[in-house]
C-alpha cells in the first residue's frame, strides 16, 4: 500500500517534470505536443477508488496548469480524463488478476486491450485539450489533425516506455 | 433525510466530477479575464521562480549564439550613430535637442519561458510590475516583432505572442504603403497571415512587412517578416497574404519591453471621442 502511494508520486514527479521542461519544448513539425502527464491517469492501481482518481488527476491538471499559461484547462481535461478512466477500465480490463498486477500495463492487461484503453484515454484527453483551448468550429480541421498527430505520438511514448519498465516484472 | 443522504452517497462520484470541474471553470475564467488575481498571481509566481531558475542554466548552452546576436545589433545600433553621419547642410544652425521629444523608451527582459506549438502561444518574462512593465506595452525582440503584454505580476509578465488566435497587429507593406491586418492560422509557427490588404496595389514576393505605427504599442517600422505567398481574393478585393517571420519564436532568448510615453494621451483622445459619439 505504502510502496504504491510512493510509487505514484515518483511517478507524478517525473511526468509533470518531463512534461513541463522536455515535451513542452519539443516542436517537431510545428504544432505536435505530446502529453505524457496522462500516463500518470492511465497507471494508477487498479485498486485505487474512483473518487482518489477523480482528485489526483485534477491535482495533476492544476500543477501542469501552474506551469504553463493556461490555467484551468489542463485541470479541465484531467479531471473528465479521470471521469471516464474507470468506465474505459472496466470495459477494457475484463477479468485481471488484482494481486500479481497492481497497475494497468502491457503485461498486465495484455497487449491488445491496453493498446486499445491507453488510445482512448490519450485520445480522448488530446482532442478535448485542443477543442476546448482553440475553442472554435471554423478551425475542426486543424484542431483533429493536432489531436490525432499528438495522440500519435504520446501513445508510441507510451507503449515505448511501457516496454521497458513492464518488461522484466514478467 | 435518509432518502437524501442514501442519493448523496449513490452519486457522490458525479457530484465531485462537477465540484471539480466548476473549479476548473473558475480558473479559466480567471485567467481569460486577463485581470490580475491573487491566484493566478501566485500560480505566476511559482513558476515563475522556477523557469528563471532553470533559464539561469539554460542560457549557458546559447552563448555562443546569443553573443552573435548581440554583436550584429550592436553594428546596426552602431551605424545609426550620430558619429557615423556627416552633417551635409552647414548654413542652416538648428537646436537638434529641443527639436525632438522621446516617444518610446526601451527596456531589456529575458524569456524565461515559451511555447510555439499551441494553438495560443504565450511568452514569460524575467521582469514585471517593478521594472515598469504594464499592460498593453509592446515587445519586440533584435529582428521583430514579438507581442504584447497581457499580465504582470512583480517580477514577472506574461506576453501574449503574434502566434495567438486574438492577437490582430496593423502592419503595413514598406515598398507600397498599404495596410493590412497580421493575424496567425495556428499551423506553422514561422507563418503568419495577413487579411485586409487591399488588392488594388500590386505586391511583390519578398516584399518587407513592417508595423503601420497605427497602433498605440509598437514604433512605426518594426520588422515582421517578409512577403511568402500571396493569392488575390476576387470576391472581397483584398489579398490574402502569408508572411514568413523575421523572428525564430522558438529561439527567442532576449526580449525590449516598449514604454510610449504618449499612450495615456493617445487613449484620452479616443476615448474622448467614443463618449462624444455616444451622447451624440
Amino acid at each position: 500500500m505504502i510502496k504504491d502511494i510512493l510509487v505514484s508520486l515518483f511517478h507524478f514527479i517525473i511526468l509533470v517534470f518531463c512534461q513541463i521542461f522536455l515535451l513542452n519544448n519539443i516542436y517537431f513539425l510545428g504544432f505536435i505536443n505530446p502529453m505524457l502527464y496522462v500516463w500518470f491517469i492511465i497507471l494508477l492501481p487498479f485498486a485505487t477508488p474512483n473518487w482518489l482518481v477523480l482528485i489526483l488527476s485534477f491535482i495533476l491538471g492544476v500543477s501542469v496548469d501552474i506551469f504553463s499559461a493556461d490555467a484551468g484547462f489542463n485541470a479541465f481535461i484531467c479531471t473528465l480524463t479521470g471521469f471516464i478512466r474507470p468506465m474505459l477500465l472496466n470495459f477494457f480490463s475484463g477479468n485481471v488478476d488484482n494481486v500479481t498486477h497492481t497497475r494497468p500495463s502491457s503485461v498486465s492487461l495484455g497487449v491488445k486491450n491496453f493498446l486499445l484503453f491507453t488510445s482512448s484515454v490519450v485520445l480522448i484527453h488530446h482532442f478535448l485539450y485542443f477543442f476546448i483551448s482553440a475553442f472554435s468550429f471554423n478551425e475542426i480541421l486543424q484542431i483533429l489533425l493536432r489531436s490525432v498527430l499528438s495522440s500519435v505520438v504520446t501513445i508510441g511514448l507510451i507503449i515505448l516506455l511501457d516496454m521497458v519498465f513492464f518488461k522484466k516484472n514478467e | 433525510m435518509e432518502n437524501l443522504l442514501r442519493f448523496l452517497k449513490r452519486y457522490y462520484f458525479v457530484f465531485l466530477f462537477f465540484l471539480l470541474e466548476g473549479i476548473s471553470v473558475y480558473l479559466i475564467s480567471l485567467n481569460e479575464s486577463r485581470q490580475s488575481s491573487w491566484l493566478i498571481s501566485i500560480a505566476n509566481n511559482i513558476s515563475g521562480t522556477f523557469y528563471s531558475g532553470f533559464e539561469n542554466i539554460n542560457s549557458y548552452f546559447y552563448l555562443k549564439s546569443k553573443n552573435e546576436a548581440l554583436v550584429k545589433e550592436n553594428k546596426a545600433l552602431r551605424q545609426q550613430l550620430k558619429t557615423s553621419y556627416v552633417r551635409i547642410v552647414n548654413n542652416i544652425h538648428q537646436e537638434d535637442d529641443t527639436i525632438y521629444k522621446q516617444r518610446f523608451s526601451f527596456l531589456d527582459a529575458k524569456v524565461i519561458s515559451k511555447t510555439v506549438n499551441k494553438r495560443n502561444n504565450f511568452f514569460m518574462l524575467d521582469k514585471g510590475a517593478e521594472s515598469g512593465i504594464e499592460k498593453d506595452m509592446g515587445v519586440i525582440a533584435p529582428n521583430g516583432v514579438v507581442g504584447v503584454v497581457v499580465k504582470t505580476t512583480q517580477n514577472f509578465a506574461l506576453v501574449m505572442s503574434v502566434l495567438h488566435q486574438d492577437s490582430k497587429l496593423n502592419v503595413r507593406n514598406e515598398r507600397t504603403k498599404t495596410t493590412g491586418t497580421l493575424v496567425w492560422n495556428g499551423y506553422s509557427y514561422g507563418i503568419g497571415q495577413i487579411i485586409d490588404m487591399p488588392a488594388s496595389i500590386l505586391i511583390k514576393k519578398g516584399d518587407t512587412i513592417v508595423t503601420s505605427g497605427f497602433s498605440r504599442d509598437f514604433p512605426e517600422g518594426i520588422v515582421i517578416g517578409t512577403v511568402k505567398d500571396f493569392v488575390k481574393d476576387s470576391g472581397t478585393g483584398f489579398y490574402k497574404v502569408n508572411v514568413k517571420f523575421a523572428v525564430d519564436y522558438n529561439k527567442l532568448e532576449n526580449v525590449y519591453v516598449i514604454k510610449n510615453f504618449f499612450k495615456i494621451e493617445q487613449d484620452k483622445l479616443l476615448e474622448d471621442i467614443q463618449n462624444q459619439e455616444e451622447t451624440l
